[in-house]
């Protein structure tokens, strides 16, 4: 490679330059020349383009080198031509008032030496401020925290089923009516909403009573490290936040009062996701209060073991589907997570004979039968681990018997759509083995 | 190509020398110190022949392996601490340039992370630390993700010494500009769809923290990803299956700490489903919602609200700015609720994503290769400019101290570094 005449010209006009000045800086002679040529040339190339707007414009950010069309603006050619076809992938500006510099000055963005962006938000802030409500002048949301984020994390944990240690969540007894009394109280929350009825009767049973004896006592204090999470069984309890972020010493540190919590009621779920800041200060309003706590570890344990008990389940159920022997573990790890759980009660049909077969099933627990027309006696027993329907993954053709719930019964279910969302077409997943041998005696539900 | 070959030969000597040590006895002082020596030689050298390779030989490349190791010889005095360019929770990255360094090195300049043992422990993120070392050094040498060159450890504090990327992060760019149009927003998430592939379906890696906060430019404008200490292994690579037949993964394909930065967290990580790679693509929904109009789609004050919006609320997009129909999908097929539904996860991966019209006529080998320009080209002015990093400011005084007792129990969990 040798250089270019007109790379040639830069030194040489560079060299001119230092002769005639003599500087004492030399480096800083040079970086400074170099700055002014660029920004020299950049603004005549500005000048010289139809850019729509004055004081920004893409053309320092020309496309690719090569010659297919640019997707990421510009038209194709050679980059002589790109940079000559004007803006082609130009960073937007709003306001033109601002204090934006454009990317030709050195200080493109960025004033010397502070920082010009807001205050960092995230941490558990108080609440203020409508969700997502727009401002209708520059498109922003208002109260929209421009500053960096922070990173949130939870206690790494491990499932107690892969570390060997044996941890069961804790349980404490609590009448009926109490217990009917906090599944309504936490089963509107979005923390709660998705479990299924094991995880909420662990959850439910690991809330741990909490007395309030006296009037005044601080429960959690903003500013804290959050850890448990309240419902509120008796008495009443006040919310104070302090706009400083932290309660203060003296009268007056806790703040404003913002609302009151009663019998139902609940407060601190932040905890259970991670250790953030408490945002409010929680105080008993008066005498005898009774409090219900869960702490986070316990929390996302419970939750945590018994996901990753019921995943190694649905992936051991469906290392002995023949049909889906040739998934691999990753294969059968996503499926695992697309499979839903349902339940019937006793003597429900659960695929009918004659209906298009459109999802397979597992049998986790409880019992099922198979019953063709025209017999009396069930064609096949069905117990946990088990599964039927399989074949309406391959083909469109009707189920070949019912199935029918003899207990009740708890299955994991993914129709053909799902399944092949996720893998692609099943034929081909069964062209890597043969399975055309041998069908008739795995499944009764096929039909020759 | 001589050249190359040359400096290419003399990093391999050095680097067998430095780090194949074996079983030898306790090195004398003056072999520690000529050990030192070879090490700053390497490091001020790395970049010297870098060049991407096909993503399949980045973590096989012998080069490469190189990158990432542990260093016996180095300590924090063989660097100068230039500024802050910075700062989380328990970790401070600085700009360093080493200490008497040779005469043609003195414009090297390199990224060192340093995370004080006693945060790490206090704030439970020993596992994470840990996963953040041994994942960068697997994945060194890939075009669109920090370098990690090598790391070592002293009484109080774990270090990686990375390559710097002079750009700056995106969302400093982003902020200034209130938000990027679609071909830059294209730009970028190409990238970044070429950095999720290589993570997931080849290294098995969740990185779970994709934010624009997390995404450097390097001197041409192209992406590096940065700050690993979320990313976990799972049990799904190529790498994995490659080791042959016999190879029983014993990792689970999910994982369960909540971990991420509240507006960009998938919902099944708000619920606490276990979570996959899945997350990634969610929140690469969201970086692209947030290039488009300067703000991400699910946003409040309190974290709280932001999650039950996340996990009950569609996007939604503004009339102003207009954003194209084809990055409007893109966008909601990244953030589906159902990971049945979600692009990415869905089969075909991340050639499905390649394939959506929002990337339509991108060339991805080029993408690769980086022969797109950068939209934004960083205005740097000489190797260490630090002009393009906010200041922070400097660290408090009066730390807890790493004491015996905590090195007693601990030290152990840091001895990778």
């Amino acid at each position: 490679m040798s250089h270019s005449s007109e790379s040639l010209d830069v030194i040489e006009s560079l060299k001119k330059e230092i002769l005639e000045t003599n500087p004492t800086d030399l480096l800083q002679f040079c970086a400074n020349y170099f700055t002014r040529l660029l920004e020299l040339e950049r603004s005549q190339f500005l000048s010289s383009t139809k850019s729509q707007k004055p004081n920004m414009s893409g053309s320092t950010f020309p496309g690719r080198f090569g010659t297919h069309s640019n997707p990421f603006g510009g038209d194709g050619g050679n980059i002589s031509q790109q940079v000559a076809s004007g803006p082609i992938s130009k960073v937007m500006e709003e306001d033109e008032s601002d204090t934006i510099t454009s990317p030709t000055t050195p200080n493109f963005g960025f004033k010397a030496g502070g920082s010009t962006f807001g205050p960092p938000f995230g941490g558990d802030a108080s609440g203020e401020g409508p969700p997502s409500s727009f401002k209708a002048a520059d498109g922003f949301p208002s109260q929209y925290g421009m500053g960096r984020r922070t990173s949130v994390s939870a206690e790494s944990l491990n499932p107690t089923a892969a570390s060997n240690d044996n941890w069961s969540p804790p349980y404490h007894h609590k009448t009926g009516e109490q217990l009917e009394r906090l599944k309504k109280s936490i089963s509107g929350n979005f923390l709660f909403s998705h479990l299924d009825d094991e995880q909420s009767a662990q959850v439910l049973g690991a809330l741990v009573e909490k007395a309030i004896p006296a009037k005044g006592i601080k429960v959690i204090t903003q500013g804290d490290e959050g850890d448990y999470f309240y419902v509120v069984e008796k008495g009443s309890f006040v919310v104070y936040v302090n706009k400083s972020g932290s309660l203060q010493p003296g009268p007056g540190g806790l703040g404003d009062e913002v609302a009151t919590i009663e019998p139902g009621g609940s407060f601190g779920e932040l905890a259970l996701m991670y250790n953030a800041p408490r945002a409010a200060t929680v105080m008993s309003a008066e005498a005898g209060c009774t409090l219900w706590a869960l702490d986070r570890i316990t929390f996302r344990r419970i939750l945590m073991d018994s996901t990753f008990q019921r995943r190694r389940l649905y992936e051991s159920f469906l290392e002995e589907v023949p049909l889906l022997a040739s998934l691999t573990k990753y294969e059968r790890s996503k499926i695992a997570d697309a499979l839903e759980t349902q339940k019937f009660p006793a003597g429900t049909t659960i695929i009918k004979e004659g209906d298009a077969g459109e999802a397979f099933f597992l049998l986790e627990s409880g019992e099922a039968e198979a019953y063709k027309n025209g017999t009396q006696n069930p064609v096949k027993q069905y117990t946990k681990g088990d599964y039927f329907g399989e074949l309406a993954l391959l083909n469109d053709a009707p189920r070949a018997a019912s199935v029918v719930s003899k207990t009740e019964v708890k299955v994991a279910t993914l129709g053909k759509d799902g399944f092949q969302r996720l893998l692609g077409p099943v034929e081909s997943i069964m062209r890597r083995t043969k399975y055309d041998e041998g069908v008739e005696e795995i499944d009764p539900l096929h039909k020759k | 190509m001589q050249v190359h070959r040359r400096i290419s030969m003399k990093i391999r000597e050095v680097a067998d020398s430095v780090f194949h040590h074996g079983s030898q006895s306790t090195p004398s002082p003056a072999e520690m110190a000529q050990q030192t020596e070879q090490e700053k030689e390497f490091i001020a050298h790395f970049s010297d022949v870098q060049r991407p390779l096909p993503p399949g030989e980045v973590a096989q490349n012998p080069r490469n392996k190189e990158l990432g190791k542990s260093s016996k010889g180095l300590s924090v005095r063989d660097f100068e601490l230039v500024r802050t360019l910075g700062t989380g929770t328990f970790a401070r990255v600085w700009l360093v340039r080493l200490a008497s360094p040779a005469e043609e090195d003195r414009d090297k300049v390199f990224a060192l992370k340093v995370l004080r043992k006693v945060e790490v422990i206090k704030l439970k993120q020993v596992d994470h630390v840990n996963h953040e070392r041994s994942i960068l050094a697997d994945v060194a040498g890939h075009p669109f993700i920090t370098t990690l060159i090598t790391s070592f450890s002293d009484h109080d504090s774990l270090y990686m010494l990375l390559d710097y990327c002079p750009g700056g992060e995106v969302f400093s760019y982003l902020r200034k500009a209130k938000r990027f149009d679609e071909n830059t927003s294209r730009f970028y998430a190409a990238e970044i769809v070429l950095i999720l592939e290589f993570l997931h379906e080849r290294e098995g890696v969740a990185y779970r923290d994709l934010k624009p906060e997390n995404l450097l430019l390097d001197a041409e404008g192209h992406i590096k990803l940065v700050d690993f200490g979320f990313a976990k292994r799972l049990g799904n690579s190529e790498r994995r299956r490659s080791f042959g037949r016999g190879f029983v993964d014993k990792k689970s394909g999910e994982t369960y700490t909540l971990c991420g930065t509240p507006e960009y967290l998938a919902p099944e990580v708000i619920q606490s489903k276990g979570h996959t790679t899945a997350v990634d693509w969610w929140a690469l929904g969201i970086l692209i919602y947030e290039f488009l109009t300067g703000y991400p789609p699910f946003w409040n004050s309190n974290p709280i609200e932001i999650y039950k919006q996340i996990v009950s609320k569609p996007v939604h997009f503004p009339t102003e700015p207009a954003i194209s129909p084809e990055a409007k999908d893109i966008i909601r097929q990244f953030c589906t609720v159902d990971r049945s539904k979600r692009l990415g996860n869905i089969s075909g991966g991340a050639a499905r994503v390649k394939e959506h019209p929002f990337f339509k006529g991108v060339v991805w080998e080029d993408v690769y290769y980086r022969k797109y320009r950068g939209p934004i080209i960083p205005p740097i002015r000489y190797p260490g400019d630090a002009q393009c990093f906010d200041t922070y400011p400097d660290e408090k005084v009066g730390r807890e101290v790493y004491s015996d007792e905590l090195k007693r129990k601990w030290e152990d969990h840091f001895k990778d570094f």
